[in-house]
């Protein structure tokens, strides 16, 4: 049923090829673009199918006020988080996948071809005209299909592993198929161990796959499909020894590997230098002992070399990678330092993976610094693009950001290591999401440190949100630099940020913002203040209304609360309130201080004595009163001359007349002062004497007295 | 207080614009609900206060309007409009690279438009549907499209040295083949109406005398245009723009060729078939060189073959009287020709001009 459908797929594949020929003929005519007589036109330039089309993208630069094009530019539907960002992209194509998954489950359906006039014939499984293989669905097989050759062959071309399974056992496994087919089954087996890889088309899936360290386990399944196809095979040709000890290699099933290497040498049967690449890189495996094991790799390399075949970058990738894997140490480095020469020797540039395996066995975390990446850059610079040429190529630029960051701790080269990543067509270097965002995380760290404030800020702009989102500790890091350079708005600023950020419940970095809002906010002028009073309000509120949620709901993780230094830190803060939001933090800030029955800073108790006489100022009395008394029960001197001030502002007196007033008159006090007042009046006899005024005579406990301050 | 007043006024009128949704609103009369939408998607809030005061207040007794009036809670995580962070020396072509239809949070211009009643402003950018229909050129800005000119540039071949004019290029070139390509966003890339060719040609750079000429004309009929001398040929019964192509060229070639060949009826044609006036074939002429040559005295025995041949220019006012027989016959009696006739005929009689009697 689905062979009709092989042949026009082999056809486009056909088409394709005549095409690339006939630009290769295309590229043979003469480069002038002049006319040879004047008159008749001159020869076309040739050019390929898109090429238009790619030069017209060039000249498309980058917009870092935009998310990226796969999100939608709406305010609302732009993902702000990591969290987001991740879960608005795999939405999209679990909706492409599940599209994706009607088309094959039910293709009869898709039989109209809509160009076509109603009357004409309906050809069923043309997508479009020309047909795009790409869009067409794919062949399904269960245990009812009739398949042939053509199938597997098809499968086998599309990497569709489980299918190929599925179609070999229909075709009645090893006995009823040709050495050719039998040869690229064994082969897909072998480079996917007989796991299905994600496909191609799902871009997102494969941007977002959690980024597994490569486990260097023996994943090879012995016994498998694989091992029996091999053992069938019969006479054994040396392209089936290559597949299979490749494949052996590459999942880290050494020993196995090993043996057949030697088998197929006793046999005579020849082996490609992939094979003893892949031997190299897991030649650690077979020995124990970083000697044992460094002559078991120049025996390796000598074997390659009698056989005469000539090593080439993979080469060298291969021995880096067991000498990076066998730990660190002078004598390692200094083996991978002679390797890399003696290939250089012989005209071949270490590539990407290479240097990624270098620094990996130079820059540990713990060792001594090495610069061995000035130089690694330096070359990288002179090349004129950085291809991709294996797997590991992604791993450079992390790592090496990383170097930069932590190792080496140098901005200029981590600017140069960025501009080497944004040069031409490299940025496709910087791997999966989870790379990207250690890159980033790396580099904003770095330049946060080291870089000019300047700089920073313009780097900051540029990243976040939209290409990089930073985590608590590359936030922390942020604030830290917008501290010391003490950038008000920008401090203000970052509030949102937390917020929009999904940081806002961290009390950390909440905490971590307060210290550096109250540390930067006596220079700043009154505008940027009152924004850093306002935001202050903001936090404490965020605070509440997270409580108040959680008792609502019921969460089980519960919310962090505010320590007392950063209620401390938003009293100093708001301590020369001028607008309402200030004054309301302040109160705020006073309120959950007293509900915690925790001590301020010392640093906040001068900020204290200082709010009370101003809010009685500014009229915010029972402010000014509660602050006295809270003073007064932390048991804090500052408390007498505060209250005797803010009792003079508050009665508009001198500090001597209230002085009086306070040491002479306690009991008419009572009856004649306001509320506020009175409170002060009573904190003012707290502080002096250790019990409050109205108890002075009577004998009520001190419990009701805190109950009574509590109150108000 | 005041202030308070205005407020709930708003409220009210909502209230009642809302009211007024619900009482119009007939479950699949799509046509009420277009009117109000248009309504409010471009007429500005406010109702006039005349309005207000006509309306009957609306028992509410399941206190639905409560329910509509409820506001949805604005998550607290959305960033401002992108269009406010933009810096003011941004290459706009990063931000607007392709044909996309407007939106307010990515365009920083202050954009009004919709239908007003005077006086008042139109509606801002937000939320504007007619700022979305209306298609935009935002992606092709000058500079983007002079950048756009100079990655292309590449590609291009310099114009022929020679061909620095019309005439140069009409003189090289004399054919002309037309035929159009589509592009457009579907599962197909073919479209029928590419299959059709023109082809053009003018009958002058085709080298034709005057029989080759008659007859050419004759089988082309109405595909050749007077006026600007020029011969369409349109083919379109073919599928494939190639094949009609080579049809048109087909066609060209067989009408030329077969306008050269010379039929053995065609020498039949007689002075009644001819079908248009030809001055030196016709009596008339013969009757002005007899008439010429006896006013001069001179011999009058000239054969038709001479007579035919002979200059009509050496004949005082000759050239005009033949003009304007040619034209009496070939154009049909009007006044103009009826008095160009009578001029030309005293003009060469030499008889006075006539006198109109006013």
């Amino acid at each position: 049923m689905y062979s009709n459908i092989i042949i026009p797929r082999q056809w486009s594949r056909l088409a394709c090829v005549c095409r690339s020929v006939a630009s290769i003929e295309g590229q043979k005519l003469p480069q002038t673009s002049i006319s040879s007589d004047g008159i008749s036109p001159p020869p076309r330039i040739p050019r390929g199918s898109t090429d238009i089309l790619q030069a017209l993208a060039a000249t498309v630069g980058n917009d870092p006020t935009a998310a990226h094009y796969k999100y939608h530019d709406d305010p609302f539907l732009i993902p702000l988080s990591n969290f987001r960002k991740r879960a608005y992209a795999l939405s999209a194509e679990a909706g492409r996948k599940a599209a994706a998954w009607i088309r094959d489950e039910h293709a009869n359906l898709f039989t109209t071809r809509e160009w076509d006039p109603p009357m004409k014939m309906k050809t069923p499984y043309f997508n479009a005209d020309p047909q795009i293989p790409a869009y067409a669905p794919k062949p399904f097989y269960n245990d009812e299909s009739i398949v042939t050759e053509i199938d597997l062959k098809y499968t086998i071309d599309n990497a569709l592993l489980e299918d190929a399974i599925k179609v070999f056992e229909l075709l009645g496994g090893e006995s009823g198929l040709s050495s050719e087919l039998k040869l690229s089954f064994l082969q897909l087996l072998c480079f996917y161990n007989e796991k299905e890889p994600v496909a191609m088309e799902w871009v997102e899936e494969r941007w977002f796959a959690a980024a597994t360290r490569e486990r260097h386990a023996t994943t090879w399944k012995l016994g498998g499909l694989a091992d029996k196809i091999f053992t069938s095979m019969e006479p054994k040709t040396p392209e089936a020894y290559c597949a299979i000890i490749q494949g052996m290699a590459k999942y880290f099933q050494a020993e196995r590997a090993y043996a057949l290497t030697q088998e197929a040498k006793e046999k005579g049967i020849p082996l490609s230098t992939s094979v003893y690449n892949s031997l190299l890189g897991c030649i650690g495996f077979l020995k124990e002992g970083v000697s044992l094991r460094i002559e078991a790799l120049k025996g390796l390399l000598v074997e390659m070399d009698e056989q005469g075949l000539s090593p080439n970058t993979e080469t060298l990738t291969a021995c880096l990678k067991s000498l990076s894997a066998w730990g660190g140490g002078k004598t390692l480095q200094g083996v991978a330092l002679q390797t890399v020469a003696e290939f250089r020797q012989l005209g071949i540039e270490p590539s990407l993976s290479a240097y990624y395996y270098l620094l990996c066995l130079f820059c540990k975390d713990q060792g001594p610094k090495i610069d061995i990446l000035t130089n690694i850059i330096a070359d990288l610079e002179k090349r004129e693009s950085l291809e991709p040429t294996e797997a590991m190529d992604t791993n450079f630029f992390i790592t090496a950001m990383g170097v930069c960051s932590n190792h080496l701790q140098d901005i200029n080269l981590a600017e140069r290591l960025h501009a080497l990543l944004m040069k031409n067509d490299n940025y496709k270097l910087v791997g999966d999401a989870y790379k990207e965002s250690i890159y980033y995380r790396h580099f904003v760290t770095v330049a946060c440190r080291f870089a000019p404030f300047e700089r920073t800020t313009q780097l900051l702009d540029m990243l976040i949100p939209n290409i990089y989102v930073p985590e608590p500790s590359v936030m922390e890091e942020i604030l830290k630099a917008l501290e010391l350079q003490g950038a008000g708005a920008r401090l203000a600023a970052a509030w949102r940020e937390l917020l929009v950020f999904g940081h806002a419940g961290r009390a950390r970095l909440v905490e971590r913002l307060l210290r550096a809002l109250s540390c930067c906010g006596r220079e700043q002028d009154d505008e940027v203040k009152e924004q850093m009073q306002t935001v202050a309000a903001d936090i404490l509120k965020y605070g509440e209304l997270a409580e108040e949620r959680e008792e609502r709901e019921d969460r089980r993780s519960p919310t962090q609360k505010l320590s007392a230094r950063a209620l401390s830190d938003v009293l100093e803060l708001c301590a020369d309130a001028r607008c309402d939001a200030g004054w309301a933090a302040a109160a705020a800030a006073l309120r959950r201080l007293r509900a915690d029955a925790a001590e301020p800073a010392p640093a906040a108790r001068a900020a204290l004595a200082a709010l009370a006489p101003r809010a009685a100022r500014h009229a915010h009395h029972a402010l000014a009163a509660a602050t006295v008394s809270y003073l007064a029960e932390c048991g804090f001197e500052e408390a007498i001359p505060a209250s005797i001030e803010t009792l003079s502002v508050i009665l508009n007196r001198t500090t001597e007349e209230v002085g009086k007033l306070l040491e002479e008159n306690k009991p008419s006090l009572t009856t004649s002062l306001q509320p506020a007042a009175l409170e002060i009046a009573q904190a003012y006899h707290t502080a002096k004497t250790g019990t409050p005024l109205r108890d002075s005579g009577s004998s009520t406990s001190s419990d009701s007295d805190s109950e009574s301050s509590d109150d108000d | 207080m005041y202030l308070i007043f205005c407020h709930k006024s708003v409220i009210l009128n909502k209230l009642i614009k809302m009211s007024l949704f619900i009482r119009n609103y007939k479950p699949g009369v799509a046509y009420n609900a277009q009117i109000l939408w248009r309504f409010n998607s471009t007429t500005a809030e406010t109702v006039k206060q005349g309005e207000d005061e006509e309306e009957f207040r609306v028992l509410d007794i399941l206190h639905k309007k409560g329910k509509l009036q409820k506001r949805v809670n604005r998550r607290a995580d959305i960033q401002p409009d992108r269009s406010e962070k933009m810096p003011t020396d941004q290459n706009w072509g990063n931000v607007w690279p392709g044909p996309r239809s407007f939106h307010p949070s990515s365009v920083p211009l202050p954009i009004r438009q919709g239908y007003v009643p005077k006086g008042q402003a139109p509606p801002g950018k937000k939320a504007n549907a007619e700022l979305m229909k209306i298609p935009n050129f935002l992606h092709l800005t000058p500079p983007v499209v002079k950048s756009q000119c100079e990655a292309l540039k590449k590609f291009c071949t310099s114009w022929p040295k020679l061909l620095n004019s019309e005439e140069a290029i009409e003189k090289n070139y004399p054919m002309e083949i037309i035929s159009s390509d589509y592009c457009h966003a579907s599962p197909t890339i073919r479209n029928p109406l590419a299959r059709i060719v023109t082809l053009r040609v003018k009958l002058s750079n085709l080298k034709l005398d005057s029989r080759a000429r008659d007859k050419f004309l004759r089988l082309v009929g109405d595909k050749y245009d007077e006026k600007t001398d020029l011969v369409t040929l349109t083919a379109d019964r073919c599928p494939v723009r190639k094949q009609n192509m080579d049809y048109v060229n087909y066609l060209l070639t067989a009408c030329y060729h077969e306008s050269w060949t010379v039929e053995d009826w065609e020498t039949d044609k007689c002075l009644e078939d001819m079908e248009y006036y030809d001055f030196d074939l016709n009596p008339s002429k013969k009757n002005l060189v007899n008439w010429y040559l006896m006013s001069n005295n001179e011999d009058n025995n000239l054969n038709d073959e001479q007579v035919k041949n002979f200059d009509v220019s050496k004949i005082p006012n000759g050239v005009e009287y033949k003009s304007a027989v040619s034209e009496l016959f070939n154009e049909g009696e009007s006044d103009l020709a009826l008095n160009k006739y009578d001029t030309s005929v005293r003009k060469l009689l030499g008889l006075p001009e006539k006198k109109i009697a006013n």
